[in-house]
């Protein structure tokens, strides 16, 4: 318990020095715009891409963005412009856990429709949306190097995911991190922990 | 905490903005038409400003349409009859409580009652 306590501890110490590094690009990210207009657009293809990586789809991405988008103006514009980075990411993570949910949902039915197996009783693969797009990360000049860390990501749990997409890849503090995700700072440090012991087994070759 | 994982967290970040900045030219116009969308629509608390006021009109309105009765004034009130008021009495006079001389002079009384029945006659 101790030595998982000091892992956190590190690992958040970690972090620190690792969004030290990018210093500039994260006081871009952290940099709250006055109006919601300039605010969602510095936001919404980030949102997108963080979207596209827990669903793997890019029009169910772009469906709970424009969702998010939606709820944030209506609810709280009257919020103060700092508190609404971590708002609109919550949202954004709730809509996405919807979308996840109900997507389990029709596979459930499809599998009771006697779409589970096929003739020989074979299992079929799960259903999922067709996403005939073509893929973006072909267009990236590290396009592999983005695959390889999207398709690890996929493999986390939901948490650990959150967590990590959240607080390394968005720069969110921990606090904003927890009150994205809904949780306290402690569980924040415990599902990165968690996350970054994956990843590091996953991402070998990046050593 | 290893050089490697600073290194794994910067990398993943420089590489998920890269992508964000990136983003296929389509995507990024739907993006844009759903911010515009979403800041368009009507303010909901303007909305609600608005049906409050509108929706207690309505309660109070309803209230008042229960409470008023056209036409109506204040209910009169309940007339009590009274014992010996002018409503006819059909019962007959009870014969142990009646004064034996009244009967001496039944025909007067006919007479009297016979002729208070006719107040025309009396002009």
């Amino acid at each position: 318990m101790e030595h998982e306590d000091a892992e956190i501890d590190d690992a958040e110490k970690a972090v620190n020095a690792s969004l030290a590094l990018d210093s500039a690009s994260l006081e871009d990210l952290r940099e709250v715009p006055a109006t919601m207009d300039a605010f969602l657009a510095a936001i919404e293809r980030r949102a997108w891409r963080m979207a596209e990586i827990h669903l793997g789809n890019r029009e169910d991405a772009l469906d709970a963005v424009q969702d998010a988008m939606l709820r944030l103006v209506h609810h709280y514009s009257d919020k103060p412009a700092g508190e609404w980075t971590p708002l609109f990411w919550g949202i954004l993570r709730r809509r996405i856990v919807d979308l996840q949910r109900r997507r389990k949902v029709r596979s459930i039915v499809v599998g009771w429709l006697g779409g589970g197996k096929d003739d020989d009783g074979d299992e079929l693969p799960q259903w999922e949306p067709a996403d005939e797009s073509p893929e973006p990360s072909a267009r990236l000049q590290d396009s592999q190097a983005y695959a390889d860390i999207v398709v690890a990501l996929r493999k986390l749990p939901r948490r650990q995911r959150e967590a990590f997409v959240l607080r390394i890849m968005e720069g969110l503090d921990v606090a904003e991190t927890a009150a994205a995700m809904g949780c306290s700072d402690g569980s924040v440090k415990t599902h990165l922990s968690r996350a970054m012991h994956a990843l590091r087994g996953q991402l070998e070759a990046w050593r | 905490m290893s050089q490697h994982d600073q290194e794994l967290e910067r990398r993943a970040r420089n590489l998920y903005l890269r992508a964000s900045r990136d983003v296929d030219p389509v995507i990024a116009g739907r993006l844009r038409a759903a911010r515009r969308t979403a800041l368009a629509r009507p303010h909901p608390s303007t909305a609600r400003r608005l049906l409050l006021p509108a929706g207690a009109f309505a309660v109070l309105a309803l209230a008042t349409l229960m409470v008023w009765q056209p036409g109506g004034g204040p209910p009169s009130p309940t007339v009590v009859a009274q014992p010996g008021d002018n409503e006819p009495n059909d019962l007959p006079p009870d014969a142990d409580s009646a004064d034996p001389a009244l009967y001496k002079d039944l025909q007067f009384y006919s007479w009297l009652a016979y002729n208070d029945t006719r107040p025309s006659s009396r002009k």
